[in-house]
């Protein structure tokens, strides 16, 4: 890696106050010349007021902040930088003018800043290129994709080449290939061009892209450093084995254990003390009880320090009551089902032929990005939204036409959730109780359940307005659950919740679903929860292009393209373009590493060093990574686009 | 300030207004729309009332009286009832506004040389209408009156008509409308239906193209580019300018081709006002949106803002001259009535600078206020 410059963005006890609420309670931060610095951290975290003080559209209370060593500290100041930074607001194609072209767009930005035509003209035909924009240059940019538009408003912060770029999560909420693609456009631009970027992102798998992070939590560095530091800064190991009681297991081991995690037929569990050895006999011990099998034990993952340090930071959130009897249900039992169901919107066809099957007591997720067709799926099972072609059958019955007391079986938490944030926990619940009409003294009864299974007790008399997001998230489940529903429907639930209190969340879905034998249908863009569910689709333009549980779907994929590999070279963007010149087809820049897959790990791993070898790069190490639910996704839509084009080909010639 | 960070700023928000439909017909339909629609609607001329006749004399005379409110333009004849009974439910459901019931003997007494009483029902929903409806009726009445009285002199003391006619009423009154000679209400409401059209459109539509990016997150591209705040929001006004003086050509040729509006003042002096006023507008419409951080709340503020003064205290329905002292201060502290002066004089009298100087020196300093206000609120680097 190139050697680290002056500190080019220098930031010291910053604190923003929004009527009386802190977003940033004294925050520290240091960017070094060339770093591609993260700041990670759910909604609500302080991500956005620290990039906007910083980038000096927006003032912060006390402290300081200093970029290219000038301080920032007023309107007159902060116009002194801003010739020589780039800044992308939050929000998919946020910073761009809907109503223009996409090269009209360009223009506004370099017209703003005054840039000579020829340099522009020069530049903007290699990031259009770069970017592969090209040919939608007079598309009219509300016409574009989330993908794309991300992609346009990274050209336009770029198109004056500044020294630093600060890019407020550039990720959210656009299809996995365009995030790759975003993050290796990024990468790539940063190498060649020196520049240093400070970017968030509240997906904590994109934590090891960065050179440096800081993980923000309420306002508060949780931890920063590399990646590396962050992850070995908390001493342990993850365990996971397989088991046919995995419910059971998971009570057993969090009677020991704070971080336990059940997902499918897998146990994942966290153990903060003594060295590999021990863990594994420890385990060993215990999976032996439930008839465990493949036990393995790893390194942590980033997520699993963070969970942890919240968890040790926290504890003013009380935990969710998962207590555990074994399952007493029909799991065979269809609960619900889509039978090629198709919606259109005008010539837009948000849903195209999407089938599934979900049983009483299983998880199933559905995946993609926003505009993927998700809600519209929902919708039409719900009935709330009539299917132009196909049917949605929850327990059997089309819920346009059922019977009220049938529909009253669901129970729906949208996406916005629907809680009255001037009413309090208590009287959210009882207003639910009063909808579904249920008598005084059931809701009174069922009222204490839900409060004392999401895990809200003592906070019965606050607002809902007042509670972090996760406990609202809990809140806002509870209230779907009060008429005790068979059939749960939950779309993009976790929006804004912390590592931590996502894993809660997830711990209370996976408790209804084995014990009550709720079926529960859950939509995400956060592809690593969805490790969690039993089964999922993934949803690409309104088709479903992948089906199966997580360890399955990734199965197949390790199959057909090979094994994911984490090099670690002294020159990562030389080593991308050689490796890319002798044919490795499936090299990225990930962070300060390069990945690829290979089919013959033997042979394509040999070849790889001889290769860099011969470049004159000096390889550090070599290890195998345990592929992601996202490398699925990318996979798997981009042969469905080779087989598209191959299928195409023939015609054309 | 460089012309080129500027002309980008006005470039895009041009093209942004004129591609969205809404906000395309919000800037060119809306204007012209407001001007047709209150110029029709808000004439207050009371005219063509319709009545209805009830006469049980049948007589030459009666007749004779009938036919001065038939010929009149003041009343639009609907017809003669034979039974009184249905003058109520006529008037009822508003088919006539006026009915005359004239007696029986109304000829004989008049020849007889005895007093006679005619009755007029009226329509009082509306108390102005009215009473402008009955000072008609008693007009009319009174020429009859005379006339009789004419005839009589004439008949029996062997004078001329002239000298009866000087006789009966010594004193006349000679009167002589000036500028508006016909009195008629659309001359005088459509040239300020152009400060209204003005006063309300553009402001809206400023607010909305600012308050827009505040929500989409775009304006972060303003804030963060090396634009000066006076590229910024000069760019964001010109295009808003330049549609509002389209308009005030637009409107201008409504008035003078549609409602036949003459103008008699000076074409450089009321364009030069008009160029003011725009400023005034589009610049409280700016102010408005620097303060708020929605489209909603930019549209509630803006039209309360606008509109209120504008239709109470501009001069628009009452002169300003007759409003209560308060409400005449409150009139000099918005740009309105100025432009109001202005827009009337140009249209109706040949007058121009001398008289009008003082009006436009007035918009020239609201225009200047507000630009200088508007630079004071806007920050590119906001609080939150």
């Amino acid at each position: 890696m190139r050697e680290r410059g002056s500190p080019i963005v220098e930031v010291t006890g910053v604190r923003k106050c929004y009527n009386h609420r802190w977003a940033l309670e004294g925050v520290d931060l240091v960017v070094a010349r060339g770093e591609l610095y993260g700041v990670i951290g759910p909604d609500g975290s302080g991500k956005s007021s620290l990039l906007k003080a910083i980038a000096g559209v927006q003032t912060f209370d006390c402290g300081s902040i200093k970029v290219f060593g000038l301080t920032v500290a007023s309107e007159q100041e902060a116009e002194r930088i801003k010739a020589r930074v780039g800044f992308l607001p939050q929000g998919v194609g946020a910073s761009l003018y809907q109503e223009l072209s996409v090269e009209e767009n360009i223009d506004v930005f370099a017209d703003l800043r005054s840039m000579p035509l020829e340099v522009l003209a020069k530049r903007k035909a290699w990031l259009l290129n770069v970017t592969r924009l090209d040919r939608f240059r007079d598309r009219s940019t509300k016409h574009l994709s989330g993908g794309m538009k991300q992609k346009l408003g990274l050209i336009c912060a770029l198109i004056h080449e500044p020294e630093l770029v600060i890019l407020d999560e550039p990720t959210t909420g656009i299809d996995p290939v365009s995030r790759q693609e975003l993050w290796a456009i990024l990468s790539e631009l940063l190498y060649e061009k020196g520049m240093t970027a400070l970017v968030s992102t509240s997906y904590m798998d994109e934590a090891e892209r960065f050179h440096r992070l800081s993980f923000l939590s309420n306002g508060k560095v949780l931890i920063a450093g590399t990646p590396e530091a962050v992850r070995t800064s908390v001493t342990g190991f993850v365990a996971t084995f397989e088991t046919t009681a995995p419910a059971s297991a998971g009570v057993r081991l969090k009677q020991t254990f704070g971080q336990v995690e059940a997902a499918g037929r897998r146990v994942r569990v966290f153990v903060g003390i003594g060295d590999r050895e021990e863990v594994r006999r420890s385990m060993e011990v215990i999976a032996g009880e439930f008839g465990g099998s493949s036990i393995a034990v790893e390194e942590p993952e980033l997520e699993d320090v963070v969970v942890s340090l919240l968890a040790r930071s926290g504890g003013e959130e009380q935990r969710p009551e998962v207590s555990s009897q074994g399952a007493l249900y029909d799991r065979e039992e269809v609960a619900m089902q889509a039978n090629g169901l198709t919606r259109d919107f005008g010539n837009f066809r948000a849903v195209d032929g999407v089938s599934f099957r979900v049983r009483s007591g299983e998880v199933f997720g559905l995946l993609g990005a926003n505009g993927a067709g998700k809600t519209t799926v929902i919708k039409m099972l719900t009935g709330l939204l009539a299917p132009t072609a196909g049917t949605g059958l929850v327990a059997g019955v089309d819920m346009k036409t059922a019977a009220r007391s049938i529909r009253e079986r669901i129970g729906y938490v949208s996406q916005a959730f629907s809680l009255y944030l001037d009413l309090t926990v208590a009287e959210n619940i009882q207003f639910f109780a009063g909808i579904y009409g249920l008598d005084r003294q059931t809701a009174a009864a069922r009222g204490r359940e839900i409060v004392a299974m999401a895990g809200l007790s003592g906070y019965e008399a606050r607002l809902a307005g007042q509670l972090p997001m996760g406990l609202r998230q809990r809140l806002a489940l509870g209230c779907a659950l009060v008429h005790d529903p068979r059939v749960l429907f939950l779309d993009e639930p976790t929006a804004g919740v912390d590592p931590l209190g996502r894993r809660r969340f997830w711990d209370l879905l996976a408790m209804l679903a084995r014990e009550r034998g709720v079926a529960i249908l859950i939509t995400t863009h956060h592809l690593n929860e969805a490790e969690r569910c039993d089964r999922l689709a993934l949803m690409d333009a309104g088709r479903i292009v992948a089906e199966g549980t997580p360890e399955e779907l990734k199965r197949e994929v390790r199959q057909e393209a090979g094994a994911l590999f984490e090099v670690v070279v002294d020159q990562p963007s030389r080593a991308v373009a050689c490796l890319r010149r002798s044919g490795f087809p499936n090299v990225s820049l990930y962070g300060a590493t390069i990945r690829l897959l290979c089919g013959n790990p033997d042979d394509d791993l040999s070849r790889l060093r001889r290769e860099l070898a011969y470049g004159g790069i000096g390889v550090s190490s070599i290890r195998e990574r345990p592929l992601s639910l996202e490398d699925v996704f990318v996979y798997r839509i981009k042969s469905l686009e080779r087989q598209a084009q191959s299928s195409r080909q023939p015609v054309n010639a | 300030m460089t012309i080129r960070r500027l002309a980008a700023v006005a470039k895009k928000e041009w093209k942004e207004t004129v591609r969205n439909r809404l906000f395309l017909l919000m800037a060119f339909l809306l204007p012209p729309l407001w001007m047709v629609v209150f110029g029709y609607g808000l004439v207050l001329d009371v005219e063509r009332v319709p009545f209805a006749v009830v006469d049980r004399d049948r007589s030459p005379l009666s007749r004779d009286y009938v036919y001065r409110f038939i010929e009149s333009r003041y009343f639009d004849y609907r017809g003669t009832i034979q039974d009184e009974r249905e003058i109520e439910g006529l008037l009822g459901k508003t088919a006539i506004r006026l009915a005359i019931i004239v007696s029986e003997g109304f000829q004989g007494r008049l020849s007889a040389g005895r007093p006679t009483t005619v009755q007029i029902l009226l329509d009082g929903s509306f108390p102005l209408h009215a009473d402008i409806t009955k000072s008609y009726v008693l007009a009319i009445n009174r020429a009859f009156s005379r006339d009789l009285l004419t005839d009589f002199l004439v008949r029996t003391r062997g004078m001329t008509r002239d000298e009866a006619s000087r006789l009966l009423e010594p004193v006349t009154v000679e009167t002589r409308y000036l500028y508006n000679e016909e009195v008629r209400g659309t001359w005088s409401i459509v040239p300020a239906l152009i400060m209204f059209a003005l006063m309300v459109s553009p402001p809206i539509l400023t607010a909305l193209g600012m308050v827009r990016e505040k929500e989409t997150g775009s304006i972060y591209t303003m804030y963060g580019s090396t634009a000066s705040k006076g590229d910024i929001l000069l760019g964001k006004l010109a295009p808003y300018c330049a549609i509002s003086m389209i308009n005030v050509v637009v409107l201008w040729a409504t008035a003078v081709w549609l409602f036949d509006v003459p103008f008699k003042g000076n074409v450089v002096v009321f364009f030069v006002a008009s160029v003011l006023f725009v400023l005034c507008s589009t610049g409280m419409g700016l102010v408005v949106s620097l303060l708020v951080r929605t489209q909603m709340a930019a549209l509630i503020i803006t039209i309360i803002i606008a509109m209120v003064p504008t239709i109470l205290y501009s001069g628009l329905l009452v002169p300003v001259s007759s409003l209560g002292l308060g409400a005449r201060l409150q009139a000099h502290a918005f740009p309105a009535m100025y432009y109001t002066d202005v827009v009337r004089a140009s249209f109706l009298k040949r007058f121009s600078l001398h008289t009008l100087w003082l009006d436009i020196l007035a918009l020239a300093g609201f225009a200047g206020a507000i630009l200088l206000l508007a630079h004071r609120l806007f920050t590119k680097r906001p609080n939150a």
